[in-house]
Order: C-alpha cells, then sequence, then structure tokens
C-alpha cells in the first residue's frame, strides 16, 4: 500500500533536503518524543538558530515528519512500499534511506503509543489470593466457613492507574470458575477460531 | 448460656402451667419461631384464638423472651443438655421442654443461615461469564489482528449484585487461570489435614 502525501505535507517536508542527513536523524528523534511527551518551543528555537532557518520551517519539518511515520505505522506498510511513497518528495538516496532506518527503528513503539489512544475497557493486571476460614461473627459464635479472599487488579486506560476489587468466593463456586474459564480458554483453539485467526490477516 | 432477668421472667411464665395451658404452650412455641424466620414482621403474629384469654401483655413479654432465648442458642451452637438445663431451671417441666427442643431443632439451620446473612465483607463472586473477539482495526491502527477475550464476574453483596468487566489476553487468561487452580489447590490441602 502506498502513502499519498498532500500538497502541504510535501511541503512541510521539503525543507529537510536542504540540511545534513544526521540533522534529520535528530529530527526523528524530537518527533518520536513529540509522540511521547509533546514538545517545547526551545527546542525548535535551537534547531533553527544552528540551522540558519526559520523556527516554523523547523517546526513543520519536524511535524511533517511525525505525520509520515506516523501514517506509515498506523497501516504498516513494507519497507519497499514506505521507499516508494518516499521517492514523490525527490529526495536523494541518502535521505530516503535514513528515513527508512527511522521508520524501521520506531514502528513498533509508535504502534504501541498509538494503541494508547484507543477507547479501552479496564483490563486484567494482577490476581492475589489467599485462604480464609471465617471462625465466628458477631452473630454466631462457632463457624467454619472456608473462603477464598482474591484481589483483582485491573488498569484503566491509562498507564499505571489500577483499580483494585476485593473479591470473595467459595470453595464450589472456585471449581465452577476454574472450569468455565478452561473451557474460554479452549475456545481460541478450536478449528473455527484457527480458521479465522489464519485468514483473517 | 447467660440471661438477663426479664428473659428468665419471661420464660418463666412461658414454663408456668397456670399462664399457658398445655393446648396454647406449643402454639406460643411456633409463632415464636414463625416471628424469626418469616421475611416481614408480622404484627398480628400473636393474635391467634388460643391465646385470647392470655393478658396481651404477658404475651408479649413471653414473645419476646423466647425469642431472645431462641436466637441466644442458635448464636452460641447451643447442645441439648445446655438448653434443657437453662429451661429446667426455669420451672419448664419436661413435656415443654421436649416440645420446645423439637421445635428448636427442626428451625435450626434455618436460624442459622439468617443469622449468618448479617454483617458485612466483600462482594461475593457468584457466576462468570466470558466472550472471545478478535480485533481487526481500530481508530488509531490497521491491522490489529489479535483475539482477546472479555470476561464478567458477577458478584452478590448483601443483596445487592455487581459486575465486574475486564478484557484480557489468552496469556492473562492463562496467568488467572493459573493463579485459580493454585488456590482450589491450597484449598484442598487445607481439607485434608
Amino acid at each position: 500500500m502506498l502513502l499519498v502525501l498532500s500538497e502541504e505535507h510535501r511541503e512541510h517536508l521539503s525543507m529537510l533536503p536542504q540540511v545534513d542527513p544526521s540533522v534529520v536523524g535528530e529530527f526523528g528523534r524530537i518527533a518520536l518524543e513529540f509522540l511521547r511527551r509533546g514538545t517545547s518551543p526551545k527546542i525548535y528555537e535551537g534547531a533553527a538558530r544552528k540551522l540558519g532557518v526559520s523556527v516554523e520551517a523547523v517546526q513543520q519539518g519536524v511535524e511533517g515528519l511525525m505525520f509520515l511515520l506516523m501514517e506509515s505505522s498506523k497501516h504498516t506498510i513494507s519497507e519497499v512500499d514506505f521507499v516508494d511513497s518516499v521517492l514523490v518528495l525527490g529526495f536523494g538516496e541518502e535521505l530516503n534511506q535514513v528515513l527508512l532506518q527511522l521508520y524501521r527503528d520506531n514502528q513498533a513503539q509508535i504502534r504501541r503509543i498509538l494503541s494508547q489512544l484507543i477507547p479501552s475497557q479496564p483490563s486484567f493486571h494482577q490476581l492475589e489470593w489467599r485462604l480464609d476460614v471465617q471462625v465466628a461473627s458477631r452473630s454466631l459464635r462457632q463457624r467454619l466457613v472456608p473462603t477464598v479472599t482474591m484481589r483483582l487488579m485491573l488498569s484503566e486506560s491509562e498507564e499505571g492507574k489500577h483499580s483494585t476489587w476485593v473479591l470473595q468466593t467459595d470453595p464450589s463456586t472456585l471449581l465452577h470458575l476454574i472450569s468455565t474459564l478452561e473451557a474460554a480458554l479452549a475456545a481460541v483453539k478450536t478449528s473455527h477460531s484457527r480458521r479465522i485467526l489464519r485468514n483473517i490477516k | 448460656m447467660e440471661l438477663s432477668e426479664s428473659v428468665q421472667r419471661g420464660l418463666q411464665s412461658l414454663g408456668d402451667q397456670a399462664v399457658l395451658d398445655r393446648g396454647s404452650f406449643p402454639v406460643v412455641v411456633d409463632a415464636c419461631f414463625r416471628s424469626l424466620l418469616s421475611s416481614r414482621g408480622d404484627p398480628a403474629v400473636l393474635d391467634l384464638p388460643e391465646l385470647k384469654h392470655v393478658d396481651k401483655i404477658l404475651l408479649k413479654q413471653i414473645h419476646a423472651a423466647a425469642t431472645t432465648f431462641i436466637l441466644e442458642a442458635v448464636k452460641h451452637n447451643a447442645d441439648k443438655s445446655t438448653i434443657s438445663s437453662s429451661l429446667e431451671e426455669l420451672t419448664f417441666n419436661t413435656e415443654r421442654v421436649e416440645i420446645f427442643y423439637s421445635t428448636f431443632q427442626k428451625h435450626k439451620k434455618d436460624l442459622e443461615l439468617l443469622l449468618s446473612s448479617i454483617g458485612r465483607g466483600p462482594a461475593h463472586i457468584k457466576d462468570v461469564s466470558w466472550r472471545l473477539q478478535y480485533q481487526m482495526k481500530n481508530g488509531q491502527l490497521d491491522k490489529v489482528n489479535e483475539p482477546f477475550y472479555l470476561i464478567s464476574l458477577s458478584t452478590e453483596n448483601g443483596g445487592a449484585s455487581e459486575d465486574v468487566d475486564f478484557s484480557c489476553t489468552a496469556e492473562q487468561l492463562q496467568d488467572l487461570v493459573g493463579k485459580l487452580k493454585d488456590a482450589a489447590k491450597s484449598v484442598e490441602k487445607a481439607s485434608q489435614m
């Protein structure tokens, strides 16, 4: 699949061949920091001063580069397709190779960052358990009730936010849970699921 | 069992043949157990034709004392000798002790269930349901192509039920099932000790 770059995008990227390929690598690093943590005008100003171009040109170059990498990662286009898409811009061979290297090195990371933007449900993080026996309560003084108490930790969509649930169950429900979830695990290995997983790629 | 003065006095009236004759005694005992076990308080539980001749206030005192005694006996898991000796001390004759104890035996399990439901604790898991889904693409990424599970635990806490929903990959589910199996194994080991 080939990327189609808009006029505006091409314009923004047109300042890249005017600088050293090593600088393009530097821009790539700034673009990734942008994705990870946002950016500050000071970085742009510093680069603009060193290269003798306007701050706006630097900003457009970095953002254009970032958008290019993001779109390529989103569609996981092959390296051949990437090079073909970039050829349109009329850059030199060396610059194309630098861009390709940037793409190769950072594709997985960019996909990981993008996946954090998707609406997601709480996902399983950790389960801790312990076996308790209730011996007495305020209303009944002689009891013998085995219980399994569990702490289920789920992570919400942002990194590091965990919701915790303290839950209890009795031994027979525990066995029922185990057999139901084992059936769930077996479902992904049936021929039906295998066929679908194989054919939708 | 330790009983307060008012409870002792009420029980003495219950055992007193001058207050309640042979016919009325089992009726009162039944009414007391019934009022403990029914889900709604019935203000007319003592308005029975067999008890018309008994003084209303005395009847209420007997009812209060008897229900307190019953609950204390269930709470402490009192055995036959404890109950019998307590009642005999309060001038119950053998027949009345027998009637009381056999009714007590009949309803003991239900009363225990009732008392065990009082109190707080973590939510109790009742059931689990699951769904296997395959994610193909989303708004930010094409070609995701990953299977994942949606698990829903239905829990209950004091009558209110709540669902805990979460998603997990096959490896995470494997991890979860492994931990649950460890818990089950330790329950088995403990039961064999």
